[in-house]
Parts: C-alpha cells; sequence; structure tokens
C-alpha cells in the first residue's frame, strides 16, 4: 500500500516541482555525502534535491565528452544527466550546493560553475575537524549558505524555519534508523534493495510526504519481523557510493543466496545514523551533526581507523559473516582503503569480496561467479 | 662513479668528501656498475652536460637524494615532506639552518629525478607500492605517491619522525599518510585549507581560504618544533623567506628566458629541474650554492641566446605544455624536441608570489600557498588564454596527469575553450607525470607528427 502511494508520488513528483517552479519555488540541487544541511534549504522555502542518479552506464558515458575516464562513473553520470536532458530533476534545478568533499564531485561543480548555466555555491567541509577553527569555518560557511539562499530565493530563513526542518528530518532520519536496526534480527523484513530504494526516495519526495510513508512502513514491517535464524550469509555492504539506479550489485547479491543486512556507503544513502540537536545554537547543533559526530567519508583526514571501528561495530552489531567492498572505478581514496580493511577483517576472519564497477562491469556473468564463489566460502564460514 | 660524479657537477673537493657517502646511498638503492655507464649515456642524451649550470644543478639533486637515504645513519632527526605540499621548503629551510640535527626535506623529487630520469630505475620502487595500497590498473593512482609509498615500503629512506602532507588539491596523498600511520606506525600531519571560492565572493571573502591554511600552517609548525626541540621563530621564517625569495627570482627571470626565446634555448627535458631545484631543501649556509648554479645557467643561456643559439630550429612551433615536464622521464620532451616542436613554457611552473609587505609570514605564505591559486576553471581556462596569446603559442599540449584528478578533470574542458577561443590545434595525452612505464615512443611519435604538422600548415 505505501509502496503504491510512494511510487506514485515519486512518479509525478517531477510534474509537480513543475508547477512549484511556476510558481516561484526555487529548486535546489546538492550533492550527496551528507555534508549539506537539507534543513537550510528546506527552510528557506526551497526545494532541496539530492542528485544522486547513478548505475546508468549511458549518462556516465555521456559525461566522457566533459570530464575524462579517471573521473568516477558517479561523477560523470552527473554532467551526463544534464547533458543528456532526459532526466526531469537534473533539468529542474536552479541552483547546485556542491560541498567541497572529493575531486571526482569538487569538478563536477567546477565545470557547471564554468559552464554558467547553474548558480553554484561550494560549500567549504574542513578534511580535518580537531580544532575549533575547523569547525567555526564549516559553520560560518552554513551561515553564508543561509545568506545565499535567502538572497536567491528572497525568503528570509527564520530560527523558527530552521528548527522546524531540522524537526522534520530528524523524523525522517529516526524513522530510517528504525527500519535499518529491524534488520538486526535473523529473518530481515525487507531487503537492502528495498531499504535502500527507500532512503534514495527520501531524497527526491516532499519530506513531509516521505515522513508519513517511513511511519507506516515501520510499523508494516515490525509487525512482520521474523526471529526464525536461516543459513542465509549475511553482508555487511561497503564503498563509497550507491547511486540511485546502481542496483544491479544488490540485485545479483540476493540472485547468489545471500543478504546485505546494513550498508555504510558514503555517498546516496541518507546518514541516519543519529538526530542533529535541535536547542542551542542552530548553526553549531548543524555543524557537529553534519561534520563532527558522524562517521567521515573516507576522503576526511585521518578516518580510515575510525571508518574500521564502525564496520565491525556494525559486523557484530547486525551479525555479519561476510564484507562486499562496492567500489566505483577510479575512486582512489576508496581503493586505497580497501587494502587496510581487508587486511584488518582478514585478521579477525572476515571473509572481503572487492568488486568494482563503471557501470558497465557490475552486471556481467564474470562478478555473478565471484560472488556465487564467495556465499560458498561463506555459508561455510557459517 | 668518479666519472659520473664530475659529470654531475661534483668538484675534486666534492668527490673527496662525497664519494663514500654517494657510494654508500646508491649501494642502499641498488645502483650497481651497470647503472653508472647507463646513467652517464642518459644524462649525455637527453640533458645538456656540457652547460655548468646543468651539472651544478644535479649536483644539488644527488646531494639531496644522498642526504635523504643517509639521514638516520648520520643521527638526524627526519621530518619528510611527502607529495605535494606546496613551499614547504621554507620551513625546511629554518629546521636545516637552525640545526645540524634535523634533516628536513621533499621525499620525492630529488628520488624521481635520480631514479627515474638518470638511472631509469624507478620500476621496483613503483612496484613496491603497488603491491600495497596504490595498485595498478584503471584507477590510475598517482605515481608520484607510489614513489613515496614504494620507498617507505623498500626502506630505502629511513622512517621518519614526521610525514607531512597538503591535502587541498589532492585525497590521495592524506590518505597515504593515513595508512602509512595505520600500518607503519608513522607519526604524519596534514596542512590543508579549503578550495571553495566562488566567483561569488567578494575580495574581503577570498582570504578564508587562505586564513584557514594560516591556522592549519601555524598548528604544523607547533607539531614541528614538539619533534625539533627549538622554536620557529617569525624572523626564521622570514629570513628562509628572504633568502629562498632571491633563489626564486632567479630561476623566473631564468624561465623567462627560455620561454621568451626563439630558438628555445633550452630542450625542455630541463624543465623538469627547475621544479626539483624549486622543491629542494637548503640552508642559509647552502642557499648560496643553489642561487650560484641558477646564476651560472642563466648567464649560460644568454650566452647562446645572444648567439642566436637553440634546441630546435628558430621558428619551430611554440607549444603550451599542460603540466610540468615529467618528473621521471625525459623521453616524451626529448622526443618533442627531436622532432623541431618548441615546448616553451609549462603552465604549471609558474612561481607563486609572496606578498613581503604581509608582516605575519604564516599569513604570507598561507594565502600565497593555500589561498589563491586553483580557484577553478573559471578562472584557469581565461589564465590560459592569457598565456597562450601572451606567448604566441602555437599549439596545445594537454599531457594531463592522469593520477591527479584535480588536473585531468580540468582536460577536456581546456582543450574545447582553446579550440574554440583560439582555434590553436590541442593535443591531449592522458599520461602519467611520474611513471615511465606510460611512454609509448611510436604512438607519441606519430601523434606529435600530426599536432606539428597541424601547427605548420595553420601558420602557412
Amino acid at each position: 500500500m505505501e509502496e503504491t502511494r510512494l511510487t506514485e508520488h515519486l512518479k509525478n513528483r517531477p510534474a509537480q516541482l513543475k508547477e512549484a517552479k511556476k510558481d516561484g519555488a526555487k529548486i535546489i540541487g546538492y550533492f550527496p555525502g551528507n555534508y549539506v544541511p537539507e534543513e537550510i534549504i528546506y527552510a528557506s522555502g526551497a526545494v532541496p534535491l539530492c542528485l544522486i542518479h547513478g548505475g546508468n552506464p549511458r549518462p556516465a558515458d555521456a559525461g566522457l565528452s566533459v570530464m575524462p575516464q579517471v573521473i568516477c562513473p558517479f561523477a560523470r553520470a552527473q554532467i551526463g544527466e544534464r547533458l543528456l536532458k532526459e532526466n526531469p530533476y537534473y533539468d529542474l534545478i536552479d541552483m547546485l550546493v556542491a560541498p567541497v568533499t572529493c575531486q571526482h564531485l569538487k569538478k563536477v561543480a567546477e565545470i557547471w560553475e564554468y559552464e554558467g548555466k547553474l548558480h553554484v555555491f561550494k560549500l567549504g567541509v574542513p578534511h580535518q575537524h580537531n580544532n575549533d577553527f575547523e569547525l567555526e569555518y564549516f559553520s560560518d560557511r552554513l551561515k553564508a549558505l543561509k545568506n545565499r539562499l535567502q538572497s536567491f530565493t528572497g525568503n528570509e530563513i527564520t530560527e523558527e524555519g530552521l528548527r522546524q526542518a531540522i524537526a522534520l528530518y530528524n523524523r525522517m532520519r529516526r524513522l530510517l534508523r528504525k527500519i535499518s536496526l529491524l534488520r538486526r534480527t535473523a529473518s530481515p523484513p525487507l531487503s537492502a534493495l528495498e531499504f535502500i530504494k527507500l532512503n534514495h526516495a527520501s531524497f527526491y519526495a516532499d519530506p513531509v510526504f516521505m515522513v508519513e510513508v517511513l511511519d507506516s512502513v515501520y510499523h508494516e514491517l515490525e509487525s512482520k519481523q521474523a526471529y526464525a535464524s536461516t543459513d542465509t550469509p549475511r553482508l555487511l555492504l561497503l564503498g563509497p557510493n550507491i547511486g540511485l539506479g546502481d542496483y544491479a550489485i544488490l540485485e545479483l547479491i540476493e540472485e547468489t543466496g545471500a543478504e546485505v543486512v546494513i550498508e555504510e556507503i558514503c555517498e546516496g544513502i541518507r546518514y541516519y545514523w543519529h538526530d542533529i540537536e535541535n536547542k542551542g545554537d542552530i548553526f553549531q547543533a548543524l555543524t557537529r551533526g553534519y561534520l563532527l559526530d558522524r562517521i567521515p567519508c573516507a576522503f576526511m583526514r585521518y578516518s580510515t581507523r575510525e571508518r574500521l571501528d564502525f564496520a565491525l561495530k556494525l559486523i557484530d552489531d547486525f551479525n555479519v559473516s561476510g564484507v562486499i567492498w562496492y567500489e566505483l572505478q577510479c575512486c582512489e581514496t576508496y581503493d586505497s582503503e580497501v587494502y587496510y580493511f581487508t587486511e584488518k577483517m582478514s585478521e579477525r576472519d572476515i571473509p572481503v569480496l572487492v568488486v568494482e564497477s563503471d557501470y558497465t562491469t557490475a552486471t556481467g556473468g564474470q562478478l555473478k561467479t565471484r560472488l556465487q564463489a564467495f556465499v560458498e566460502i561463506l555459508k561455510g564460514v557459517v | 662513479m668518479i666519472e659520473l660524479l664530475k659529470l654531475l657537477g661534483f668538484t675534486a673537493g666534492d668527490i673527496n668528501t662525497e664519494l663514500p657517502r654517494v657510494e654508500k646511498a646508491f649501494g642502499k638503492v641498488g645502483i650497481i656498475a651497470g647503472d653508472i655507464e647507463a646513467a652517464k649515456l642518459r644524462l649525455k642524451k637527453y640533458y645538456d652536460m656540457e652547460l655548468e649550470g646543468v651539472r651544478k644543478a644535479f649536483r644539488l639533486c644527488i646531494l639531496e637524494f644522498v642526504n635523504s637515504v643517509l639521514a638516520r645513519e648520520e643521527g638526524k632527526k627526519i621530518i619528510i615532506f611527502g607529495f605535494m605540499i606546496p613551499g614547504f621548503e621554507t620551513i625546511g629551510h629554518v629546521l636545516m639552518s637552525k640545526s645540524r640535527e634535523v634533516y628536513a626535506a621533499h621525499l620525492s623529487w630529488s628520488f624521481l629525478l635520480i631514479m627515474g630520469c638518470v638511472f631509469g630505475k624507478l620500476e621496483p620502487i613503483l612496484e613496491a607500492a603497488e603491491k600495497k595500497w596504490l595498485r595498478a590498473g584503471a584507477v590510475t593512482h598517482c605515481a608520484n605517491l607510489k614513489t613515496l609509498l614504494g620507498i617507505v615500503d623498500l626502506g630505502i629512506v629511513p622512517r621518519p619522525d614526521l610525514m607531512v602532507t597538503s591535502g587541498f588539491m589532492c585525497e590521495t596523498a592524506p590518505k597515504t599518510l593515513d595508512l602509512l600511520h595505520e600500518l607503519y606506525g608513522m607519526p604524519v600531519c596534514c596542512w590543508d585549507t579549503c578550495l571553495d571560492r566562488g566567483p561569488e565572493d567578494s575580495s574581503e571573502t577570498k582570504d578564508r581560504a587562505g586564513n584557514l591554511a594560516k591556522k592549519n600552517l601555524r598548528r604544523l609548525v607547533e607539531i614541528i618544533q614538539e619533534i625539533v626541540g627549538f622554536q620557529i621563530t617569525d624572523d626564521m621564517l622570514w629570513e628562509a623567506l628572504e633568502a629562498r625569495s632571491r633563489f626564486d627570482d632567479i630561476i623566473s627571470k631564468l624561465q623567462r628566458l627560455i620561454h621568451s626565446s626563439d630558438p628555445l634555448p633550452l630542450s625542455p627535458t630541463h624543465d623538469n629541474l627547475w621544479m626539483i631545484l624549486s622543491c629542494l631543501t637548503f640552508s642559509n649556509e647552502t642557499i648560496s650554492d643553489a642561487i650560484d648554479t641558477a646564476v651560472t645557467l642563466y648567464r649560460e643561456l644568454q650566452e647562446r641566446v645572444d648567439k642566436g643559439l637553440g634546441a630546435v630550429p628558430k621558428g619551430a612551433p611554440r607549444v603550451l605544455g599542460e603540466m610540468f615536464a615529467h618528473h621521471a622521464d625525459p623521453r616524451l620532451e626529448h622526443l618533442a624536441c627531436e622532432m623541431g616542436i618548441a615546448i616553451v613554457v609549462a603552465t604549471a611552473a609558474s612561481t607563486i608570489r609572496l606578498d613581503r609587505t604581509n608582516k605575519d609570514p604564516y599569513e604570507a605564505m598561507s594565502v600565497a600557498w593555500g589561498g589563491s591559486h586553483s580557484t577553478g576553471l573559471i578562472q584557469s581556462v581565461p589564465m590560459q588564454m592569457h598565456v597562450c596569446k601572451k606567448m604566441n603559442i602555437d599549439g596545445v599540449l594537454e599531457r594531463y596527469h592522469a593520477g591527479c584528478r584535480t588536473v585531468a578533470g580540468d582536460a577536456l574542458v581546456i582543450q574545447n575553450a582553446v579550440k574554440k577561443e583560439l582555434g590553436i590545434p590541442v593535443l591531449l595525452l592522458e599520461w602519467e607525470n611520474f611513471d615511465p612505464r606510460v611512454y609509448k615512443h611510436e604512438e607519441y611519435k606519430r601523434r606529435l607528427e600530426v599536432f606539428k604538422t597541424m601547427m605548420t600548415q595553420r601558420a602557412d
């Protein structure tokens, strides 16, 4: 029931947004990685849209006319989506908020800025934040974003508006967290693919509507929980990015008789592990929530150990027996990090399968054979 | 060995004092008699060893190479600057001027030149890194970092007391340091800022990245002070900045002479040498050697220019080379030169100017190195056009370093802009600035021939 409502909503969403634009609303696109507080955009009366389409080789290929092959397929796909003009969301955006994260996405923002067809705001994200001055820098940049949005939309961003937005997005995060945690049970009531699709939908759907849907989904799933254990190997999915549409790997895993029960993905998945504090200084709270109190992406300084520790905690909490490391081709930070992760997982007898995708290679028979062999190993381990 | 050292600009006095050290260092990196002979041939083939200035430049690079390898057994504390840390030779200069117990250097540059360009033996170092986390293949990791990791992994240089990098234009360098810390227990530190400027930024806010860099730099210097056990004062930094700026001025003058002369007085194989010279760490005591080297070379080249002598015929097509010349392999530049193509300027070789009126040395350094450059395509493309027009460029050799996403990501945009706005040919060459294995002689030769024909036809 909820699935139908959500599908219908998403189907109509581009048309709704077009109407909203006609009525003067601004559509603000931003890049994934969870460093852009949607709350500020939402409080400005604009519509936040996270640009997360990936997985389709055609836009990534189209991006090659502007960027070389060494730029990751997700970044190239962003360029390609706007070049192909087939994805309504990418045509709708009036302004881009580009967090200064990895060089790949930063380059996409620079290219759009250079082309001059889109307003671009680069949100400086300090890649290390052990010191007050780094947190202050991010906080200042969030304030600059607020000012920019105010002048761009012509709407004032009030403290009350921001608090309401934080409360709304906290509800969304909380519901996603609760749904995700249902997967700790022996027989998870929803698959990783279903969870990721829900998560992706939260980036495009109207947030108020999405919260209603998530609430219903949670109650529905809670009642469906099963505790009988199965011999299906339970997997942790790690990696830089899962775009909307980049589902081939998850489908293949399901086909081979294993189950991803939890993911730790930097880009594409909404970060839901904690709420943003909604009292005290708002910008300090957003700074803490979006920069300090979260698991850092791999491009952050000195992040490797922290990320490993979090992955190990997920392995324990979700009773995981193997890890799929899914990285996009040419993502140099994750490709470096996998060496360390594999070594440390091996010390704990946790098998890791590394899969690399350029959006054309993640569907082949060779990958299926590798996954089957991996699952067989895990079944032996299990 | 003595013959090689003489060729590399060592005087008889130098040889007396340095020969045992050079032999020891070469032994540690696996240089054998056959390599010495090969090196002599390579040097004569690719470099203008008749010029005293070139020989002196090689001597300084060899000395840094030897010092790096022997630093620990000579009882020094070691601060290594890995990968990109623009301007860090200034802090190295302070450290080496203040104490003979400290050795500070950019690690990769002298290694790339000596092991790559001189001996042609970089492969084992790169392969060692590829067995670790900077693997070979489509991911295209930067070979500069591979060199750094390979050197450390093979134990060619002793484990440093601190390894430093900048990270604002690259994530692989800080990640490599992070893993060196986790897997080798190496103390590491990153100097960061945030390149987040947009065209909307007013001049007042333009320095925010510089300010962040300044605070980061102060923190880094505090860490270094703890390790070396003495204070680095503002006066010391200014003294080093002044000393180095005299050297940098001559290097800039030298580059301007080369770039503005027709015929090109020296093969572009040497472009890499100026860049490395600029990154070597000197002290108050040794900076005069560096200045003398640059002055000698300038004088020699001026004589050539006055006589109308050049490495390519007068009137050869003038080419803007994107990025530096190859750091570990002179063959492409040599090939272009042999084919009568004058690579007159490398865009990345511009010297960053310090604001000497600034009272805070940290601010002066940070604004220059961390704040004011790399502000994106919106500024770099017009700059590129300006250089092409000013230098009467006939074509652009867009040899982009595939291992660097910052550089590689710009390449096609620049190519399209140059073709559209200037109508001159652009040769796009995906390559690796630090890995000699990418060189494909026949392919490059064919492509350069077509490129030259296009430039010549356009001129006709």
